[in-house]
């Protein structure tokens, strides 16, 4: 099969959470820290190295996707690119998990509970309560949205059930027409539309890490199947940066 | 009784071409290093007076999507939809895009330039798709109607005035709060063409880099007061319209 259309998947670079190793998630908008910076213009620097070009990008409502992709269009000199924000891109919700340490909360829970609410496919976390004021409905970007439709907490399964109409409906469409699509987000919005596009199993997609900020090119068919996928980065690079945020029993 | 509207609008910081007073229409002069501490600056004028956005429109040139991204970054709103168009762009300048000032006015001289400034028909000298600054082949101008040779004031006006009716307008009666970074050109003629009868007692509104300003219009939408943010609270009104205009 031939592939037809390239499309480049982005992780932002490390926040101040990742750097606390915090449970960050769909509503803290943790900012970049200074290595996560510097992570987002070296991605840019291996797109602009691989001779990659886009017409349009996506991102969350998050400011560490936001800000990643500023300071790759910076690389590339393209700020002019439409860019479409959406909260649908955004992390997975970690339910009452948010802004916990992840060692404390391995430590509470043991580390088996822990690996299960990251990694698994449908099982959730303990859910927020919606009187909790990190329950999001109050936030700027989610002001306007149906109460109803704002997470407490998810599932790598709910992730894709918010993140995927979003992919039929604006991404995809685009993709379709021609357009060169770079898409900015998060380890499990990312993970989710991975498991989609390459129909991995329920099993398979556990084992699956996202790297922070190492484009990851997918060559698509017609049909917008994954043909090729690879990292612009050495498989020791890809390996150390999914060391960094992966689930230890996936980075060997 | 309809309360009106506002907006806030603020000209880029300052760019490598402004300093070294060169003609930039339609070049994507960057920011300079105190043009980024001008824009952040900016932010901070606007979040000090308490200013909230649910929208911003730009320009597709780069001295203003980045003075739009430190006010952003001060805002802490960087999830604001932002809708660039080339129909924000600076006037562009014809022939004498990247040429020095002071260069242009010893050659063509004063009066020339001054029509060029004001004269709302005159043409500034087409630029050459031979020339290094023609942006004809430029991924961002696929579809423009015209080939990008110079702008009167009038057309630089024109498709600003397209761009208040078609998007601003639209927002700002869905109830929300734009914020538009653009450029000297349609900001200094803004207050005008909006409403041929206001006045700020000078010909063009002065819009220095990276000052934010905010329009409040009535509830037929015509300007009814202009007032430049000040850091220290002694904001410029410029123009006011009394009851009865």
């Amino acid at each position: 099969m031939e592939a037809r259309y390239t499309l480049v998947l982005l992780r932002h670079g490390e926040s101040h959470y990742t750097q606390k190793n915090l449970f960050c998630g769909f509503g803290n908008d943790a900012d970049l820290s200074d290595i996560g910076v510097r992570e987002a213009a070296l991605a840019g620097q291996r797109i602009l190295k691989a001779g990659l070009e886009f017409d349009l990008a996506f991102t969350s409502v998050l400011k560490r996707a936001v800000k990643t992709l500023f300071l790759v269009q910076e690389t590339l000199d393209c700020h002019w690119l439409p860019v479409v924000r959406t909260w649908r891109l955004n992390e997975r919700h970690y339910g009452d998990l948010q802004g916990l340490s992840k060692t404390e909360t391995a430590k509470k829970y043991g580390e088996a509970q822990v690996k299960t609410w990251r990694r698994s496919y449908d099982v959730r976390p303990p859910v927020l309560d919606k009187k909790d004021p990190r329950f999001c409905s109050s936030m700027a970007p989610y002001r306007d949205l149906d109460p109803s439709i704002i997470p407490v907490c998810e599932s790598l399964k709910d992730t894709m059930e918010r993140m995927l109409p979003f992919w039929h409906d604006e991404i995809a469409p685009k993709i379709k027409t021609g357009k060169r699509v770079l898409i900015i987000a998060h380890g499990n919005s990312l993970r989710g539309l991975m498991k989609y596009l390459k129909r991995l199993s329920d099993e398979e997609i556990t084992k699956l890490e996202i790297p922070q900020a190492i484009p990851l090119v997918l060559e698509l068919s017609e049909n917008l199947q994954p043909i090729r996928d690879y990292y612009l980065a050495s498989e020791e690079e890809v390996k150390t940066a999914k060391a960094k945020v992966g689930v230890k029993d996936n980075v060997k | 009784m309809a309360t009106g509207y506002s907006v806030v609008l603020v000209r880029h910081a300052q760019s490598e071409f402004n300093r070294d007073k060169i003609y930039t229409g339609w070049c994507d002069s960057d920011l300079t290093s105190d043009g980024v501490e001008e824009a952040k600056n900016a932010g901070k004028i606007l979040c000090e007076y308490g200013f909230e956005f649910d929208l911003a429109f730009t320009s597709v040139l780069k001295r203003a999507i980045k003075t739009l991204y430190f006010i952003q970054d001060e805002l802490d709103c960087h999830w604001i939809p932002v809708t660039k168009t080339w129909l924000l762009n600076e006037r562009h300048s014809g022939k004498l895009q990247g040429r020095s000032k002071v260069e242009v006015l010893e050659q063509y001289g004063q009066e020339q330039v001054h029509r060029w400034n004001h004269a709302l028909h005159e043409q500034p000298p087409p630029l050459a798709e031979t020339d290094e600054h023609w942006n004809g082949n430029d991924k961002r101008y696929a579809g423009l109607p015209f080939a990008p040779v110079g702008e009167s004031l009038q057309q630089t006006l024109q498709r600003s005035l397209q761009f208040w009716h078609n998007l601003v307008v639209p927002a700002l009666k869905a109830g929300q709060k734009p914020l538009i970074c653009g450029h000297g050109c349609y900001l200094r003629n803004l207050l005008k063409h909006l409403d041929s009868n206001c006045s700020t007692g000078k010909k063009q509104l002065e819009t220095p880099n990276a000052a934010p300003f905010v329009l409040h219009l009535d509830s037929d939408m015509r300007p009814a007061n202009l007032q430049f943010l000040n850091r220290h609270g002694n904001d410029i009104v410029l123009f006011k319209r009394s009851r009865d205009s």
